[in-house]
C-alpha cells in the first residue's frame, strides 16, 4: 500500500505563498508524474511527501495515516534527488547500506538485499568504488539502488534524469517503467519534461503556479485537455491556438492536420497557406505554414512531400478541433450542449478560405 | 631539407623564448626564497657544526658534538622538547575540536551568528604580542588581575596563574587557542557551507541521527580542511615563541621553556652557544619535516578530495 492524499495543503516561503489550498490523491501503486514549468510547486509537493520540506498548513496522509509532521526517516519513503545526493566520502556499498544500517537491519539481510538490488541495476562490480570514480549514469544507479534497497512504500523522484545525456535518459526511462512494473509500488516522479511525463506516467498531474490544472492518464491529458496551458504544454510541437471570434479561441494539434494540394472532403477548417519552414526529422517532418493574413501554424506530417515555398491546403476535421473561452478554459460539447457546440464548429468552418 | 631545418630552428627559438619568459616571471620570487629561506637554512646547518657567538660564530669546529651535547649535556633542551610536545598536543586537540564545534554552531543562519562570527574572528586581527600582554594582565596575581578579582569576588582564593609551573603552560595554551580559534573556525565554516544540503536531506530520509550525520557525513567531508589544520597547527605550535616570551619568558623555572625560547636564549643571551642553538634549530626543522611526512604518509589516504 502507498496511497498519498494531500488535504487543503498550503506552503509559504516567508511571505511568498507557493501552494494554496491544494487537494490531491495519488493512487496506490501508480506511476504518478507531477509536471509543470519550474517554480510551479511540483518539487515542493514531493518534499512534503518526503518530509524534508513540511507543509505550512493542511494535512498529508499516507494510507490514511497523518504523516504531516512525521520525521523523514520514519515515513517509509525513498527519494532520488536531481543531483543524486550521494554521500561522496562513502563507497557505493556504504552509500546503499547507510539507510539499512541506521535502521539496524541485520548484516545477512543487508548483504542479501544489496546483492539483489545491485544485480538488478548493474552495480555489482562497482560496490567498493568511490562515487567520484563513476560516470553520471552509474551515480544515477547508485541513487536508485539506495532508494530500492529500502523497499519503501513510495518512491519519490525529483527530476532524476535531467543530468543524463539524451541517449541515457531514454534508456533510463524504459528501465524506470520496467522497475515500476516489477515493484508495483507507488512512484511519484517530478519533471518539467512533458515527454518524460507522457512516456512513463499512469497518472499525470499538471501544475502551474501552485495549482493543479488537471489530473488524468496521458491519453486523457493529451486528447481532452482542460485549458490552453495544458493543450500547449503537452505535445510537441505545441497545439496551434488561434482566435475564433471576439470571445473564444480554437485549437488543433500539428499532427491532426492533413496537408494537401486540394481541399479534403469532410474537413471543417480548410485554409490556404505557404510552407515557410521545413524541418525534416527522419520519421516525421515539421512544417511552418503561413496563411494569407500572416498567421502561422505548425504541422507535423509523417511523409515528406512538400518543400519551402509550396502552396498547400490545411485541413482539420470536426473531431480534431478544440474550443476555449476567453480565459483559456476548454469549452466541451457536454457542457454547452450540441446546439451551441455546432455553432462553434460552424464559426470555425466559416473561416475556411478554400 | 633546408626548409625543414629552418622550421625546426624557429620552433626551438619559440620554445626557448617561452621557457625564458616563464623563468623570468618566477625569478623575483625565487630570489627572495633563496635569500631568506635557502641561504639561512644552509647557514644554520653550517653554524650548528661550530662553537661560537654572534660576533665570532666560527670559533672552533665541533662536528656533531653540538648535537650530542643537546641530548646528553644540556640540562634545558630535552625539557624544552617535552614542553613543546605537550603544548603542541594540547593546542592541536583543543583547536581542532573547538573550531569544528564553533563552525558547526556558527554556520547556522541566525542574526546572533553574524555577530558571533566577527567576534570570534577579531582576536586573529590583533598582533599576538598585544594579545599576550592583555592576557598577562588578566592572569596577573597582582591586585589588578581580572581572573583573580573575579575569583575573590565570589569568595574563592587567588590562583597564581602564570607564576606556578602547574598552571603557567596551560594559561599560555588558553591564550593561543582563544587567539586562533576564529581563523580556523572560518576555514571549517566555509567548508561546511560547501556541503550540499541535499546530502543531509538524503541522510534524514536514511534515518540517520544528527550525531551519526556529523560523524559519517560532516567530518569526512571536512577531511581536507582538517588535514590542513593538522599540518598548520602542528608546525605553528612547534614554533611558538612570542606569546611565551611575553607571558612567562620560559618561566617559572623553565616550566614553559619551549624549543624556540630555548634557541633564542642560547643564541643571543648565553655566551659562546650559538652553535648549540643552531643545532637545536636543525633538530626543530627535522622534527617538523618528520611530522609532516608522517602526517602525509599516514593520513592523506583517508582525506577525501572532491
Amino acid at each position: 500500500m502507498g496511497e498519498i492524499v494531500f488535504h487543503q495543503v498550503e506552503k509559504s516561503f516567508g511571505s511568498n505563498k507557493v501552494i494554496e489550498n491544494l487537494d490531491l490523491t495519488i493512487r496506490d501503486g501508480t506511476f504518478t508524474v507531477l509536471v509543470g514549468a519550474s517554480g510551479c510547486g511540483k518539487t515542493t509537493l514531493l518534499r512534503m511527501i518526503a518530509g524534508i520540506g513540511p507543509a505550512t498548513s493542511g494535512q498529508v496522509l499516507m494510507d490514511g495515516k497523518d504523516i504531516t509532521d512525521l520525521e523523514p526517516g520514519k515515513r517509509d519513503v525513498a527519494m532520488v534527488f536531481q543531483n543524486y545526493a550521494i554521500y561522496p566520502t562513502m563507497t557505493v556499498r556504504e552509500n546503499i547500506e547507510f539507510g539499512l544500517k541506521n535502521k539496524h537491519i541485520p548484516k545477512e539481510v543487508r548483504d542479501k538485499r544489496i546483492q539483489e538490488v545491485c544485480a538488478s541495476v548493474g552495480l555489482t562490480e562497482y560496490l567498493d568504488r568511490k562515487p567520484n570514480t563513476l560516470s553520471g549514469g552509474q551515480r544515477q544507479r547508485i541513487a536508485l539502488a539506495r532508494a530500492m534497497v529500502k523497499e519503501p512504500k513510495v518512491f519519490l523522484m525529483d527530476e532524476p534524469l535531467s543530468n543524463l545525456d539524451a541517449k541515457l535518459r531514454v534508456q533510463m526511462r524504459v528501465e524506470l517503467i520496467h522497475l515500476h512494473k516489477q515493484l508495483k509500488t507507488t512512484f511519484v516522479y517530478v519533471t518539467h519534461d512533458q515527454v518524460e511525463a507522457m512516456s512513463m506516467a499512469d497518472d499525470i498531474v499538471i501544475m502551474d503556479k501552485g495549482k493543479i490544472l488537471q489530473q488524468g492518464t496521458p491519453e486523457q491529458i493529451y486528447h481532452d485537455p482542460n485549458n490552453t496551458y495544458i493543450a500547449q504544454f503537452i505535445g510537441s510541437p505545441a497545439m496551434n491556438v488561434l482566435p475564433l471570434d471576439a470571445e473564444n479561441r480554437f485549437g488543433f494539434r500539428p499532427e491532426a492536420v492533413q496537408l494537401t494540394r486540394e481541399k479534403v472532403d469532410g474537413a471543417r477548417y480548410c485554409r490556404k497557406g505557404v510552407i515557410q519552414v521545413r524541418e525534416m526529422l527522419g520519421s516525421e517532418t515539421l512544417y511552418q505554414v503561413a496563411f494569407a493574413d500572416g498567421q502561422t501554424v505548425s504541422v507535423k506530417m509523417l511523409n515528406d512531400q512538400y518543400r519551402s515555398g509550396d502552396h498547400v491546403v490545411l485541413n482539420v476535421g470536426d473531431n480534431q478541433l478544440y474550443f476555449f473561452d476567453r480565459d483559456g478554459q476548454r469549452i466541451r460539447r457536454a457542457a454547452v450542449g450540441d446546439a451551441q457546440y455546432a455553432a462553434l464548429l460552424q464559426t470555425a468552418g466559416g473561416m475556411s478560405d478554400v | 631539407m633546408y626548409n625543414k631545418n629552418a622550421e625546426r630552428r624557429r620552433v626551438l627559438k619559440r620554445e626557448w623564448k617561452n621557457w625564458a619568459l616563464s623563468y623570468a616571471m618566477i625569478l623575483p620570487a625565487m630570489v627572495f626564497f633563496g635569500l631568506f629561506c635557502i641561504y639561512p637554512l644552509c647557514n644554520l646547518f653550517h653554524l650548528s657544526l661550530f662553537r661560537g657567538n654572534v660576533r665570532n660564530p666560527y670559533k672552533s669546529f665541533r662536528g656533531i658534538q653540538n648535537f650530542v651535547d643537546l641530548f646528553t649535556k644540556n640540562p634545558d633542551f630535552v625539557p624544552a622538547l617535552k614542553h613543546t610536545a605537550y603544548y603542541t598536543a594540547v593546542v592541536l586537540v583543543l583547536l581542532i575540536s573547538l573550531s569544528v564545534l564553533c563552525a558547526v554552531w556558527l554556520s547556522k543562519d541566525r542574526k546572533l551568528n553574524h555577530f558571533a562570527q566577527s567576534a570570534i574572528f577579531s582576536p586573529h586581527l590583533v598582533a599576538s604580542i598585544s594579545c599576550a600582554f592583555v592576557w598577562s594582565w588578566m592572569f596577573s596575581s597582582e591586585i589588578y588581575g581580572l581572573f583573580n578579582t573575579i575569583l575573590n569576588a565570589i569568595g574563592l582564593k587567588s590562583v597564581r596563574w602564570l607564576d606556578q609551573p602547574s598552571t603557567a603552560m596551560n594559561c599560555v595554551i588558553v591564550m593561543n587557542v582563544w587567539k586562533n580559534i576564529g581563523y580556523y573556525s572560518l576555514i571549517i565554516m566555509s567548508a561546511l557551507k560547501a556541503i550540499p544540503t541535499e546530502i543531509y536531506e538524503a541522510a534524514d530520509l536514511d534515518s540517520a541521527s544528527p550525531i551519526r550525520q556529523f560523524f559519517q557525513i560532516t567530518l569526512p567531508m571536512l577531511s581536507p580542511q582538517l588535514f590542513f589544520l593538522l599540518i598548520t597547527i602542528t608546525t605553528g605550535s612547534f614554533m611558538v615563541f612570542d606569546s611565551i616570551r611575553v607571558m612567562t619568558n620560559g618561566g617559572p623555572g623553565n616550566s614553559t621553556q619551549v624549543l624556540c625560547t630555548w634557541i633564542y636564549e642560547y643564541a643571543f643571551l648565553n655566551n659562546n652557544s650559538l652553535g648549540l642553538a643552531s643545532a637545536g634549530g636543525v633538530v626543530l626543522l627535522l622534527i617538523l619535516v618528520l611530522i609532516t611526512i608522517l602526517d602525509f604518509r599516514g593520513l592523506e589516504r583517508k582525506v577525501h578530495y572532491q
